[in-house]
């Protein structure tokens, strides 16, 4: 079975959890609705998840909405806007909105035991609920969203059963029960399995990074909110004192119809610099990806907003430590000076970089950290029992203590 | 190996049967910017949450600089580092009942803001959220019939099988450990258990506690050998 493979490696307590409750839902219905089979990483995690808990014996089904690029170009401002950006929207936007949700609500089987419904855009399905218990799964950052645009969202979210948020900060006040499940990674995923170092020593060729000096590395998409021009700025200080060069990796995602103009973006701000490789990466790089993050010196995470920021938890595990912005899910993983450092500024960005590339030693202890902490906080194995505890806890309804037997 | 040979050598009248449990974070939606808001809610909140704040704070696994979730967000947040010292005095397994405990912390707090000038606000985005749990307890699979058991299993369990005897039991067990009980009922008896009791809980991750409960065992059983010779 799938669960022994993480034998050894995830927390015994997560693994004997999952065992039970995949024998008491073993056989019913679990449903996941999303936007994308591809990028980000919230399908990459249901990419995990579904097999594993198909494995477990639960009957699951994973269900994207079908819908032109107008509607998601409407998606990608309300993301945005739930982010704390500003965004405009007309009536004609927030009714297509709805027609492409009330059209997927007519063509997919929404019948389960269970449904999670995952971010904004399926978030009007819950219209077409029937039967079963329906959670709605933010996996974004609402810590200071657009309030006009919350409203609009949370009218859908009320009607859930319970929603679910990464990280206690993004959870709105609600009347019905909101669970906080931090997400997670996969350690033997393609991107975090252990990788030979004749395979690292091949990516890096192939991208023509230098293994002969440090290297900084960002992995995420080209989004402003992951702000890779910070993260040049921050380079262009650290580079004034300590040679190194920088890689900002990441993959295109097909709900994200931005993302070739802040790459553009990115490639003019960083010019000529030889030492900066801008790399757009294919989905299904992950071999790649995991090669990049083994090479780096030190991870950077400089988002301006950030859901959660799976890429810090990556390299966490791969024993780097990161530094990351202060911001979302990121000051979950990160304990400041224990595993990396938690940062507000380009400028705090540079100065830990720079303390980092002149103490070694920091860099070694830090990242033995860094990987105990994901070990025990953010492997998949650990967000998957939170997923069918909380199923469990909804037939539960309102005990605050649920005794299992094996 | 004459104490191997001893029929019973070490056994307790009941096995030792380890439980363990995982916890299943909720928001209680409810959070302060700074001391007033805090007092506020502190009052309102359900018991749970005060309970999840302060017993559960060795969950978490690590041996922080404070003991529980107030003392923690006033010393680093706040930069209250007086209120932090003493929130992180309060003894919560000392209290018989959450309002007693909810009403120390608020006197704690009153107490630092007659002599002390009030911290204001935190920067945005750390605010003191109250949370809640829901508790999952399941056999962990392992049972221990004598020291030798009782050793060997220390070394295997996972840590929230520590936390739940060692921590949470305070809460189920007027104020004593799972383990220093079940020793109490073994041929090695009070001394070792008095032993057990007797470490400072706020002070050790689980991890250390595993690391004590094993060097104490383990010496009692050099003992046991050692008499035996």
């Amino acid at each position: 079975m799938m669960i022994d493979k993480y034998k050894g490696i995830s927390p015994t307590a997560d693994l004997d959890l999952l065992r039970i409750l995949g024998a008491r839902f073993s056989g019913r219905r679990l449903l996941n609705v999303n936007s994308t089979r591809s990028g980000g990483g919230v399908a990459e995690l249901l990419g995990r998840i579904v097999p594993f808990l198909t494995d477990l014996g639960i009957d699951v089904r994973w269900e994207t909405i079908e819908a032109d690029n107008g509607f998601f170009g409407i998606t990608k401002k309300i993301h945005n806007a739930l982010q704390g950006g500003r965004e405009r929207f007309t009536h004609a936007m927030w009714d297509h909105y709805e027609e492409e949700n009330g059209k997927n609500a007519d063509a997919l089987d929404l019948n389960a035991d269970v449904v999670f419904i995952h971010d904004p855009q399926p978030a009007p399905l819950i219209k077409a609920k029937k039967s079963g218990k329906w959670i709605w799964r933010c996996h974004i950052d609402m810590s200071s969203p657009s309030r006009t645009v919350a409203r609009r969202i949370l009218k859908y979210v009320k009607k859930y059963d319970a929603s679910v948020f990464s990280v206690a900060q993004f959870a709105p006040p609600l009347a019905r029960p909101e669970f906080v499940v931090l997400p997670s990674i996969d350690p033997l995923s393609e991107k975090n399995r252990g990788l030979p170092v004749s395979d690292i020593s091949a990516i890096a060729g192939k991208f023509d990074i230098p293994l002969d000096r440090p290297v900084l590395v960002q992995v995420s998409r080209f989004d402003r909110f992951k702000d890779q021009i910070g993260v040049i700025k921050a380079y262009r200080l650290v580079k004034k004192y300590n040679d190194c060069c920088l890689v900002l990796a990441g993959s295109p995602a097909s709900d994200d119809p931005e993302g070739e103009k802040v790459l553009n973006e990115v490639m003019e701000f960083a010019g000529q610099d030889k030492d900066i490789k801008i790399l757009l990466l294919p989905p299904g790089s992950g071999t790649e990806i995991n090669a990049i993050q083994r090479l780096a010196t030190i991870v950077l995470q400089k988002s301006l907003k950030e859901g959660f920021g799976l890429t810090v938890s990556e390299a966490m595990w791969k024993g780097k430590p990161v530094i990351g912005s202060a911001v979302g899910g990121i000051t979950s993983q990160i304990v400041h000076g224990v595993n990396g450092f938690l940062v507000y500024s380009i400028e705090g960005a540079a100065f830990r970089a720079r303390q980092l590339l002149n103490n070694t030693r920091l860099i070694s202890e830090m990242g033995r950290s860094a990987r105990e902490h994901v070990r025990k906080n953010f492997l998949i194995t650990r967000q998957i029992r939170d997923y069918l505890a909380i199923w469990a806890a909804l037939e539960n309804r309102g005990a605050s203590e649920i005794q299992l037997a094996m | 190996m004459e104490a191997q040979c001893r029929p019973g050598a070490g056994a307790a009248k009941n096995p030792f049967c380890f439980n363990q449990c995982i916890k299943l974070a909720k928001s209680t939606g409810k959070k302060a910017r700074n001391l007033s808001e805090l007092m506020s809610l502190i009052r309102i909140v359900p018991e749970t949450s005060i309970y999840h704040h302060t017993y559960e704070y060795y969950f978490k696994g690590r041996a922080l600089e404070y003991t529980n979730d107030f003392a923690h967000w006033a010393g680093e947040f706040l930069e209250a580092r007086v209120l932090g010292d003493n929130l992180s005095v309060i003894d919560p397994f000392a209290h018989k009942s959450i309002k007693s405990l909810r009403n120390e912390l608020l006197n704690a707090i009153e107490a630092f803001l007659l002599n002390f000038p009030n911290p204001g606000n935190v920067l945005p985005g750390h605010e003191f959220y109250f949370m809640d749990t829901v508790t999952f307890i399941f056999p962990a699979g392992l049972s221990a019939s004598s020291l030798e058991e009782f050793l060997s299993a220390i070394g295997q369990a996972d840590a929230s099988s520590i936390y739940y005897h060692f921590y949470e039991a305070r809460s189920r067990v007027s104020c004593a450990d799972d383990f220093s009980l079940w020793i109490s009922s073994t041929p090695a008896g009070a001394e070792l258990a008095e032993k057990i009791s007797s470490i400072d809980p706020f002070m050790h991750s689980t991890e250390d506690i595993r690391q004590l409960l094993a060097g104490y065992v383990e010496e009692e059983l050099g003992k046991e050998a050692a008499a035996a010779r």
